[in-house]
């Protein structure tokens, strides 16, 4: 049955369609849950407010949990699903320059999306910092095009790569979860601030 | 009670049941039985062994001959050019690529067209397309194309027509006869199906 | 009006997987914010100047992937779904107002500024990380994407690693 487009369910057209709908439903859920606040971003990185590990963890598991139960009762081929491919030193230095970003500029591009939808300018001079950085990017490719596509590991999942089926994997995140969710709570007693 | 508990209380005992279970391997199938047994009803998956004689004289690139019977029974006899795929082993991740694709016209063949035909249909539910059986299977080919019987002189030009080209397909294909036929054999009369492209399989696009 | 008080992260956690469950089950892919950003871009230098798009190996890699108009993108139309989507969530929860949120210690201006850097670094980075927080990293954990975690490790590491040198920006 699924996924609906890949199947040729939905047309490509509907397909877009549902796009714009998955966004209203993913910039509301942002919203709702404090993402639109720069702040409340940067908490998660002083312990003062760990909302972003919270719903960033809590989404993850809840959509692999969804992949994993809708893929045994045979309602979607995880076959044709989109597996982000793994280059191993882009996927890092990627991962390094973005951390830096995030510490400095206090969103990632989905929330200054988010946030600038609610009037925050420094989400909007995110956005505008974020269209420099890719035309640099692009401008530049030549340069870092042997690293873009270095170490290509091609699409391997985490769980076949540590030897773990997919279901003994989920459980070992969830409870990782969990005591990551403990601690946050406790260094959310530890470091308290008042709303702002 | 804590959110976090609420949230463990729900997520625990999912995730003990998907690490219990074993993970979802099998394909689901593409066509319904009612799809699948009207097409066997038009008998629209044999092609004759006319057409491919044709097509293996011609050297025609397009051509996949597959024999799905066991190794040994290959090892023995087997057509020109054709490869194997044992039956037992139609699933097997090696082949996939070999059997769901849309530039090659394959053709499965069997001692007669049972097992061939169970390839056909089971790679036909999984929504492969181009893949043939050769009607009659090799008992039939060695009938008619290997050695083909002479049609009594009352039949048609066009039983003769036929027989004409047999037995060039055969001495072409090292049959028994040695007799020499003149170049311009005439062609079969069943077409070659069309290989059905399928509008460029989708790949799933994501990232960012 | 006093603006609402947010979700509860767990549940507004649940309610984000359940979108990002949709987004795979209807297109078999994850969500994502960076790509709609190359979108425009690769839209933008194909209309100001068509010939040095047509020499730019990062636009070649891009129309190799993708046919048609580089702006009907899944991505494009999802992130003009994230503009509507906060937008209605904060008018409903009376957080629609223009500000430039920052500590007491700085003022607007440096935190502008550190917004800027902050936005071109992320920019660039989520282009060689193919995707950024989203794309790579969320939607990948969900699809048990090697790359996925090892992007997610990267990004709050080094986060977490500089976040002293920038207290003063947020506490």
């Amino acid at each position: 049955m699924g996924p609906l487009a890949v199947n040729e369910i939905i047309s490509e057209n509907t397909n877009l369609f549902l796009a714009f709908i998955i966004g209203i439903g993913f910039g509301f859920v942002l919203e709702q849950s404090g993402f639109s606040s720069s702040r409340k971003l940067a908490g998660v990185f002083y312990g003062y407010d760990m909302v972003v590990l919270k719903v960033f963890f809590t989404g993850a598991i809840t959509a692999m949990l969804g992949l994993l139960f809708f893929s045994l009762f045979g309602w979607v081929d995880l076959g044709l699903v989109y597996i982000n491919p793994t280059y191993l030193s882009s996927a890092i230095l990627g991962g390094v320059v973005m951390g830096a970003g995030f510490i400095m500029g206090g969103y990632c591009p989905g929330t200054s999306f988010c946030g600038a939808s609610i009037g925050k300018v420094d989400g909007m001079v995110f956005i505008v910092g974020l269209f420099i950085g890719v035309a640099i990017f692009g401008g530049g490719y030549p340069i870092w095009e042997k690293l873009y596509w270095a170490q290509d590991l091609g699409s391997p999942k985490i769980s076949k790569s540590l030897g773990l089926s997919d279901g003994v994997f989920a459980l070992l995140l969830i409870l990782v979860a969990l005591a990551m969710f403990w601690v946050a709570d406790w260094a959310e007693k530890k470091f308290p601030r008042e709303e702002y | 009670m804590n959110p976090r508990i609420i949230l463990a209380i729900f997520i625990i005992p999912l995730g003990l049941i998907i690490a219990a279970v074993p993970q979802n391997k099998t394909k689901p199938y593409k066509l319904t039985a009612e799809q699948l047994l009207s097409e066997a009803n038009t008998r629209s998956q044999y092609i004759s062994p006319e057409t491919v004689a044709d097509m293996i004289v011609k050297n025609d690139p397009t051509l996949l001959l597959i024999d799905v019977r066991s190794q040994d029974e290959y090892e023995k006899f087997s057509l020109q050019g054709a490869m194997n795929i044992p039956i037992t082993d139609l699933l097997a991740e090696q082949y996939v690529e070999i059997l769901d694709q849309d530039t090659k016209m394959n053709v499965f063949y069997s001692n007669g067209t049972i097992t061939a035909n169970e390839a056909w249909m089971i790679t036909r539910q999984l929504g492969y397309k181009n893949n043939y059986v050769l009607e009659g299977g090799l008992n039939y080919w060695f009938e008619v194309i290997l050695n083909p019987t002479e049609p009594a002189s009352t039949s048609s030009d066009e039983e003769f027509a036929k027989y004409d080209f047999r037995k060039a397909a055969s001495s072409a294909l090292g049959g028994s006869t040695t007799t020499i036929q003149p170049a311009n054999t005439p062609l079969t009369n069943s077409p070659k199906p069309v290989i059905k492209t399928t509008p460029k399989k989708k790949k799933p696009a994501g990232g960012c | 009006m006093k603006p609402k008080k947010y979700l509860n992260p767990y549940l507004g956690g649940v309610l984000l997987g359940l979108v990002l469950l949709s987004a795979n089950f209807i297109s078999g892919r994850g969500l994502g914010a960076s790509g709609a950003i190359k979108s425009c871009i690769v839209t933008a230098t194909t209309i100001i100047s068509p010939s040095s798009a047509q020499t730019s190996g990062f636009i070649k890699e891009y129309t190799e992937k993708h046919t048609g108009n580089p702006m009907k993108n899944w991505l494009v139309f999802e992130m003009l779904g994230v503009l509507v989507g906060g937008f209605l969530s904060g008018a409903i929860a009376g957080r629609l107002k223009f500000k430039v949120e920052h500590s007491p210690k700085i003022t607007s201006r440096k935190r502008l500024i550190m917004a800027l850097i902050g936005g071109v670094l992320f920019g660039w980075g989520s282009q060689l990380g193919r995707g950024c927080t989203s794309g790579s990293a969320l939607s990948g954990m969900a699809v048990l994407s090697l790359g996925g975690f090892i992007t997610m490790m990267a990004i709050f590491g080094t986060a977490f690693a500089l976040a002293y040198f920038f207290r003063k920006n947020w506490i």
